[in-house]
């Protein structure tokens, strides 16, 4: 080492002390510093939790009427305005979509007894005379579709296949369709848009929106 | 482990080779303002990698993201006054460290090329500052860019064509923003940690100067691990602090949006600009005749000379005696511009404080708060299309304000909807007292409420934050003087008095 002068000599006992004080000092300090500049980064990654849950979310007259179409045979694709909080544009309106099946309560009864008895949900199945399906395939969140040829809702990403009734018949999900809530408020129907965790065989709420 | 790891990358070895170094003469704390320059660059790096995670680069973005960093992320503008204070004091730490290394003559023979690298290290972070204080996208973050990029503009035979560079097209915009952030984000910084790389590499291969003497090499040595190490540790950490205690306790202000048609507003330059932007102020008064070459030697020849002396200097000056009784030249030239430096900051510094009070923002004139007179016109441009006379909040502005947020729930003839959102037209609340209106649209409004006797349960969000005081009060004015209601215009400053 051609600029190592300073080191050949070890020095007093008192200069090694100082010297070893220093370098426990360089630790310390850097380690103080660094420790004040990671808690407010870190903390500064925290996700918001903002709860943006107003309830539901209205349907205009038009898209009410549209719901009203669907039967036992054919499913109603719906959309509608969801009223959410994103980021800095703040509140915002997302157009969404939902499945929605004609069915009695003695039709999913029998389709999807789970939804009755170990994955029931809070809220009832059947509302008004329909059931209204996430359109987020619980297998790991694409969105399925309907195929009237085949009669069945097909997942395009990993081949998942449920009947109109939303039950699980093929492909590698681990429930079936989730029902959300749908209710007449006050002269106006409403959807409530909740998202599951997918992947699981339980509904397990992630968001409700 | 560390022996096995030492052994497949020589780490060990090597930080022992880079930490085992002379100080001739012995440590001091004269030698710390490079280290901790280097200190506040990597504390520079990791904030603003943070608010990348935030920030959002166009016309439509820039303010509200940082608007949003600030009030909504936790620790988000103590993270953003950390950056903005870390600048500062990179900037003063390196002028110290550049000083240090002009007086002690330690560019001299054979560190020439590590002093231009030192010169190009100052440029880029100066550039760093320029960049940056675009992106908030504020009222001065647009006017300081303005004036850069037009003084830019003007430069001899280049200037349009930087000018064209800088801006991406022919005016300031949302391609600007994008192309100072991919200068103050990626670029800048990589030419910065390579600069600095070639700065230490070059370091090491001549070893440090020592003092401003002539037998310096022959001093007894000190060593750099720990004792130069532990002086550097302490300058950082006392660098730390201030800069910790001005982000806790002068957070960096936000001013309102980005503006071209505000001309109330009073734009300051970063305080290591102020020299330059006296500079410019004074020759402006100067006779016309020579004005426009003085102000071209002010902006540009001026400025450029100087990195051009600074740049050429170990050239110039080939005396190999370090002794600052021998320089008296270059003790005499700093000193020069040093006082000058000073004495036109405290010049700009004035003129800034003359301008607000002229602008009535401070002083007995003052109109409201320091920020209505911008706010104002700047709803003019959120609102997309509603001007602004320039002081009093209109209906007109109100309606496309109403339009734009509350027709949704209170209906485009403000007639409510049952049971969730009330009735506007003929609301006795509405053309009551302004303040409680004022109070419900700032703060929003929770649980049941009784209007006429039938009640309501819907949520009234809180639109501060989302909208300016200015829109606040424009689209209360409207409610209160449409639908047959018939009350009171509300103005900005009745909204900024509630949100204090």
């Amino acid at each position: 080492m051609a600029h190592a002068e300073a080191y050949k000599d070890p020095g007093s006992p008192e200069e090694q002390t100082r010297r070893t004080f220093m370098a426990n000092a360089v630790v310390a300090l850097g380690g103080v510093i660094g420790l004040t500049i990671a808690v407010p980064l870190v903390w500064s990654l925290l996700p918001a939790a903002e709860a943006s849950s107003t309830g539901g979310s209205p349907l205009t007259p038009e898209e009410a009427a549209a719901l009203k179409k669907a039967t036992d045979k054919s499913p109603v694709r719906v959309t509608f305005n969801l009223h959410e909080t994103n980021g800095y544009f703040g509140a915002t309106d997302t157009e969404q979509f939902v499945w929605a099946v004609a069915a009695t309560e003695a039709q999913m009864r029998q389709e999807r007894p789970e939804l009755f008895t170990t994955e029931k949900p809070t809220y009832p199945v059947v509302n008004m005379g329909f059931v209204i399906f996430s359109p987020i395939c619980p297998h790991l969140g694409c969105r399925y579709a309907w195929n009237q040829a085949q009669d069945k809702f097909l997942c395009p990403c990993h081949g998942s296949v449920y009947d109109i009734f939303g039950k699980h018949e093929a492909g590698p999900a681990l429930r079936g369709l989730d029902p959300l809530p749908l209710k007449d408020y006050q002269g106006k129907v409403e959807v409530t848009w909740i998202e599951y965790q997918t992947n699981t065989p339980q509904l397990v709420i992630q968001q409700i929106g | 482990m560390l022996n096995w790891l030492d052994q497949r990358t020589g780490a060990l070895t090597q930080m022992k080779e880079f930490l085992t170094e002379d100080v001739p003469g012995g440590a001091s704390y004269w030698y710390a303002f490079g280290s901790a320059t280097v200190f506040a660059m990597i504390l520079q790096i990791a904030t603003g990698i943070f608010l990348c995670f935030y920030y959002a680069p166009s016309t439509a973005t820039a303010w509200e993201s940082t608007k949003f960093l600030i009030e909504k992320v936790p620790a988000g503008h103590f993270v953003l006054s950390l950056h903005y204070w870390g600048a500062s004091a990179m900037i003063a730490f390196m002028t110290m460290h550049l000083l240090q290394v002009l007086l002690w003559g330690a560019y001299k023979k054979p560190r020439e090329l590590q002093w231009i690298v030192g010169v190009l290290l100052f440029i880029v972070t100066l550039v760093l500052g320029l960049t940056g204080y675009l992106l908030p996208w504020d009222l001065d973050a647009l006017l300081a860019s303005k004036v850069a990029i037009d003084i830019a503009g003007n430069a001899p035979v280049a200037g349009p064509a930087v000018q064209q560079f800088l801006q991406d097209g022919t005016t300031i915009g949302t391609l600007t923003i994008n192309r100072f952030f991919g200068l103050h984000v990626w670029l800048m910084p990589a030419l910065l940690v390579l600069l600095v790389g070639a700065h230490l590499s070059i370091f090491r291969w001549n070893g440090p100067a020592g003092p401003p003497i002539d037998e310096a090499p022959k001093l007894k040595p000190g060593r750099f691990w720990p004792e130069q190490l532990f002086m550097d540790t302490i300058l950082s950490f006392v660098l730390f602090v201030i800069v910790l205690a001005l982000a806790a306790f002068s957070p960096v202000p936000l001013d309102d949006k980005a503006d071209p048609n505000n001309v109330t507003f009073v734009a300051y330059p970063a305080w290591y600009f102020l020299a330059l932007y006296a500079l410019l102020d004074t020759v402006g008064k100067l006779p016309s005749s020579i004005g426009q070459v003085a102000s071209l030697f002010a902006t540009i020849v001026g400025p450029t000379l100087l990195v051009v002396l600074l740049v050429v200097l170990p050239f110039i000056d080939r005396n190999p005696s370090r002794r600052l009784s021998r320089r008296p030249w270059v003790l005499a030239i700093t000193a020069l511009v040093m006082l000058g430096a000073i004495g036109f900051s405290w010049i700009g510094q004035s003129n800034v404080v003359e301008g607000q009070l002229r602008a009535g923002i401070i002083g007995p004139n003052a109109v409201v708060a320091a920020s209505s007179p911008a706010s104002t016109s700047s709803a003019a441009t959120t609102t997309g299309g509603a001007t602004s006379d320039g002081g009093a909040s209109t209906a007109a502005a109100g309606a496309s304000v109403y339009t734009a947020n509350c027709s949704g729930c209170h209906g485009a003839t403000g007639v409510g909807a049952p049971g969730a959102f009330p009735p506007l037209a003929g609301n006795p609340v509405v053309v009551g007292d302004p303040n409680a209106v004022i109070k419900i649209v700032s703060g929003g409004l929770n649980g049941s409420i009784t209007v006429k006797g039938a009640k309501f349960n819907g949520t009234m969000p809180a639109w501060k934050g989302t909208l300016s005081n200015a829109q606040i009060a424009s689209v209360i004015t409207y409610i209160r003087s449409t639908w047959g209601n018939s009350a009171s215009a509300v103005t900005e400053a009745q909204v900024a008095a509630q949100a204090k």
